[in-house]
């Protein structure tokens, strides 16, 4: 097992999503699983399809039994392609399908995680009491995933089959006459034939599937019991340093060797570096013609066809035309006139309405027009925030550990923060404006002068900017002697 | 590398990611859906009867049941975070493929396509076409440009941890220190062994053997932490 040639990314997943990663290792490695399923499937189907010539039924009773048997050799060539290795020998190939594989075609037949539990046996080659101390370290919180996955695979199973048949019956003909599906229980041979061979698809389709998203469980459990992402990732961290250092051996010579010529010849390092206006102009331009800039896109889109940039152009005949047929109507004119006329007073009101309006909506900003505007007016929101004090609770600390014991803490230390930014806005006169960080705000409180203040809101900020854009929680310790903080130095019995 | 991972860039160079979601978890979430419809068609079909089966009764029925069929979904993806309720008890959710919210018109196609998705018995075509593209979108989702993925759950406080802190004799990058926070957070699920393996590995940066390699990198992983 060499984790480096590893083919998946080691992360730790749900349960789902490791499914859904089965589903597509199946999707990555179709043609070598569907090799190794169908090379012993397809002849016994045959087999069994002349044995029980007049009851195929039967032939479909045996494959789906037998399904444990089939999954053995796909599992076993993806579990060398998950390490980008060749296959083994034949020999042990061939002693795959008969490994401990009793119970798995009688009793374990009925497990409903087979999936999950088929790379024990067949990978890690534990059988009886071994076998069952292993699973039961390896199921851990998988085994409703592993239910789901076996009974969603047995729906697509049971939809392929009769997706198959209905489509058929789609294409056929009805002057054929030939039904497929209308009643069940009295199956023409004919009949029974394409639902059996249409089980048989479906079986050896959606096989490779279920069997991946079992095979990822049992992988993505691995990982997290043995930190196969960490490990990985503390390699590449070797590696590099021991690259690195290497490299510094090889580096320190070159910087000696450097030194050496620039003492030596440092006119001529001068004039190679130094560009007149012209070759640089030159230069320039290359580099603007190169790929990089000067990139062509040959852009497809639907576009009617009737229409022309020139048809836009042009104005429109029938406006014309129109103009030209309402000339008959002069004799109007004078009723025309006085529609005018009340048309020009119901725009004349409709302005006016229009103008009140505006001075209700806007009233608010246009009173404050006139007075002096303060030299910072404080803003409402800093950095997404809302600082009004309105927008804060009554009790601030009390309301942030209840939220923090809810398990909202982005919501909690949010509160917390602003709260402290309004207080300080408030309180403290502080002129933030809406373009200052988190940094600059809390280099305001220090300037401030109040020592507690600036090393309290320096603490609130640090945890804050952790948690929102670096993801890290704070410990609940922290919380709690930050909001003890708050009350000391910023609520209303403070100072 | 195969991963479920999805990843856009946006301006600025910031990459978005997220968790494509599969055929299994979808189906249950659609399970799910069916059976509240189910439940909803039931009884509006109850409260139908005293008005009559034929004439005004049948006709409102008809038209709850068609408003029911078509935009259940789209009304719940445009208007929960795209979440229908299936969804939502899955964790997962509609998306557009640039990984912004799901529009009226993006959730609109995606839902009139089921009737394509659903040929010719039970959404065959929606799993076929689901399984051909490496972000399990069907039909619907191709035309209307969306993907489903998993909501992440937000990350649990680490236990507090009687370690102390120890800056690192050497600079690390990002990826670096978040397998050695890691690697302090997981500590206590791996075995004794597999850790003074792993931080065998790591011998060059502690200078230590076994258990004190171990102990050297908890306490560097909690430098990172912010410990101090």
């Amino acid at each position: 097992m060499n984790l480096d040639k590893l083919q998946v990314n080691a992360c730790l997943r749900s349960g789902w999503q490791a499914v859904d990663l089965g589903f597509l290792m199946a999707r990555a490695w179709w043609r070598q699983i569907y090799l190794a399923s169908l090379l012993p499937l397809l002849p016994l189907t045959i087999v069994l399809l002349l044995v029980f010539w007049q009851n195929p039924l039967w032939s479909l009773l045996f494959i789906w039994w037998l399904k444990p048997f089939w999954e053995r050799l796909p599992l076993y060539i993806a579990s060398r392609m998950l390490f980008d290795e060749e296959p083994d020998t034949w020999s042990r190939m061939k002693s795959l399908p008969l490994k401990d594989v009793l119970p798995w075609l009688l009793w374990r037949r009925f497990s409903v995680q087979r999936a999950f539990d088929n790379p024990v046996t067949v990978l890690e080659e534990l059988k009886g009491k071994a076998r069952r101390e292993r699973l039961r370290i390896l199921h851990g919180r998988y085994t409703d995933v592993a239910l789901g996955n076996q009974l969603v695979c047995f729906c697509f199973e049971l939809l392929v089959a009769f997706g198959l048949v209905v489509m058929l019956d789609f294409f056929t003909p009805d002057t054929l006459g030939i039904r497929y599906y209308d009643n069940f229980d009295d199956l023409t041979l004919a009949g029974e034939r394409i639902y059996t061979l249409a089980g048989i698809a479906a079986i050896t389709l959606v096989m490779p599937f279920h069997t991946m998203a079992g095979f990822a469980l049992y992988l993505n459990r691995r990982i997290e019991l043995e930190a196969w992402d960490i490990e990985i990732s503390f390699r590449n961290l070797a590696n590099r340093k021991q690259r690195a250092s290497s490299q510094r051996a090889g580096l320190v010579s070159t910087i000696v060797l450097a030194g050496l010529v620039t003492l030596t010849i440092p006119a001529t390092v001068d004039a190679a570096t130094e560009h007149d206006h012209e070759s640089a102009r030159q230069l320039i331009e290359s580099v603007l013609q190169g790929q990089d800039f000067g990139e062509e896109r040959i852009i497809r889109k639907w576009r009617f066809k009737g229409w022309s940039e020139a048809d836009e152009e042009a104005f429109p005949e029938w406006i014309i035309e129109f103009l030209e047929w309402l000339e008959q109507f002069k004799g109007w004119a004078e009723v025309l006139s006085n529609i005018a006329a009340w048309v020009k007073v119901l725009l004349v009101l409709a302005f006016a309405g229009l103008l009140f309006y505006l001075y209700r909506r806007y009233r608010g900003p246009l009173s404050r027009l006139g007075r002096r505007q303060p030299e910072t007016t404080a803003p409402e929101v800093l950095f997404g925030l809302d600082v009004t004090p309105e927008s804060l609770p009554p009790d601030v600390p009390v309301k942030v550990m209840a939220l923090w014991a809810e398990g909202a803490y982005r919501e909690a230390l949010s509160l917390l923060y602003r709260a402290s930014l309004s207080r300080l806005i408030d309180k403290y006169e502080l002129a933030f404006r809406a373009s200052h960080t988190e940094a600059e705000c809390a280099a305001l409180v220090r300037a401030h002068g109040i020592d507690s203040l600036s090393e309290y809101f320096w603490q609130l900020t640090n945890a804050w900017r952790r948690l929102a854009y670096g993801h890290q929680l704070p410990q609940s310790e922290t919380i709690k002697g930050l909001c003890d903080g708050w009350t000391a130095e910023l609520s209303d019995e403070s100072q | 590398m195969l991963d479920t991972r999805y990843r856009v860039e946006i301006p600025g160079g910031i990459n978005l990611e997220a968790q494509v979601v599969g055929p299994v978890p979808r189906f249950f979430a659609f399970a799910i859906d069916l059976g509240i419809r189910g439940i909803i068609i039931l009884v509006l079909s109850l409260l139908s009867i005293p008005l009559g089966s034929g004439g005004m009764g049948g006709g409102f029925f008809l038209i709850f049941l068609f408003a029911i069929e078509w935009l259940y979904p789209v009304l719940f993806e445009v208007f929960s975070r795209g979440q229908t309720p299936g969804k939502k008890m899955l964790k997962i959710s509609v998306i557009k493929d640039d990984l912004s919210p799901v529009t009226l018109g993006a959730s609109m196609v995606r839902n009139l396509l089921r009737t394509v998705d659903f040929l010719p018995l039970f959404y065959l075509v929606g799993l076929v076409t689901m399984l051909s593209n490496q972000r399990f979108q069907r039909l619907g989702d191709l035309a209307a440009g969306t993907l489903v993925i998993s909501v992440p759950e937000s990350a649990k406080p680490a236990a507090m941890q009687e370690v102390v802190p120890l800056a690192p004799s050497t600079s690390l990058l990002r990826p670096e220190q978040t397998s050695i926070i890691e690697f302090l957070r997981r500590s206590n699920q791996l075995s004794e062994p597999r850790q003074q393996e792993l931080a065998s590995i790591l011998e060059g940066i502690t200078h230590e053997k076994g258990d004190n390699g171990v102990e050297q990198l908890r306490r560097i992983g909690a430098w990172f932490l912010g410990v101090r």
